[in-house]
């Protein structure tokens, strides 16, 4: 019974910890692809010679 | 001067972020019948919910893209980008609660998916804004913006399906803990945790929302002047 109970807990952390981790990592994920993204486009911007708008600076 | 708010609003937003991983692990309770798998709530929930508001920035958008279409185009095109914006940052929280939801549900229930009203129209609605965000990327032309506006605008039709499904039908899925039946709510010792991430997300979201908006502006002034490029060649 306490055996069972032991496991029980040892697997419901394991759940939560995935389920934290997984979201992490989908989150940095995207920022990661965003920032390559802006990184890409600022090359692109620069060989187009195109400058941001004042109001954006 | 906006690189730096940009900048101090980021750092609250990862110093809310880590007190909401500290309300949600050290004081939010373990609950009663579920133990430490409760504790997913308090990431899967906000991250449900959440999506819900940036569908609402895409269908907004999508609907401003069709209004300013042809009488403003610029306009419609700064539309478009909150469009594409929000449908992007809600399928990446929508993925997220329909992965947590399930690792949840295995321990909770013994099994990882179960077709019930709740999941099966939420995976509906993660279908839908999938289909929105192929169709911009694979798709060309002068239509392209004006078929996923309207794709926008009819996957935006499930959310309220979505929020009402565990109320019109039974569901496997738990009763609505907020705005639900008599007995309905959350103790004090896990509303204050939960409520503390729901605005940690909702600021990380709004964060990642604007960046998304501001690189779809940047893509948008890089296509025209290609274009314009490609006309002068």
């Amino acid at each position: 019974m306490y055996q069972a109970s032991v496991e029980g807990a040892i697997l419901d952390h394991q759940f939560r910890v995935a389920a934290y981790v997984v979201t992490w990592l989908i989150q940095s994920g995207y920022v990661i692809w965003l920032a390559m993204k802006w990184r890409a486009q600022k090359r692109d911007a620069e060989r187009l010679g195109i400058e941001r708008p004042k109001t954006q600076q | 001067m906006k690189k730096i708010a940009l900048g101090l609003y980021a750092v609250v937003v990862v110093l809310l972020l880590m007190w909401g991983y500290y309300q949600a692990i050290y004081v939010a309770p373990n609950d009663a019948m579920q133990g430490e798998i409760s504790r997913i709530i308090y990431y899967h929930v906000p991250h449900a919910s959440l999506s819900f508001i940036f569908f609402g920035v895409s269908l907004i958008g999508s609907i401003g893209f069709l209004a300013y279409q042809r009488s403003q185009p610029a306009r419609a095109q700064l539309y478009d980008a909150w469009a594409l914006s929000g449908a992007e940052i809600g399928v990446v929280f929508c993925t997220i609660a329909l992965i947590t939801g399930p690792i949840w549900g295995r321990r909770a229930w013994g099994i990882w998916w179960t077709w019930d009203a709740r999941l099966t129209t939420t995976l509906v609605l993660w279908l839908i804004y999938v289909s929105y965000l192929l169709l911009r990327r694979f798709s060309a032309g002068p239509q392209m913006q004006t078929l996923a506006a309207v794709l926008g605008i009819f996957g935006a039709l499930d959310v309220p399906i979505v929020y009402m499904s565990n109320r019109w039908w039974r569901t496997q899925h738990p009763a609505p803990v907020f705005g639900g039946s008599q007995g309905s709510g959350m103790d004090a010792s896990m509303l204050h945790p939960f409520l503390w991430n729901m605005l940690a997300w909702f600021a990380w979201g709004v964060l990642i929302l604007a960046i998304r908006f501001f690189v779809e502006r940047q893509h948008q002034r890089i296509a025209a002047a290609e274009a314009r490029v490609a006309l002068e060649a």
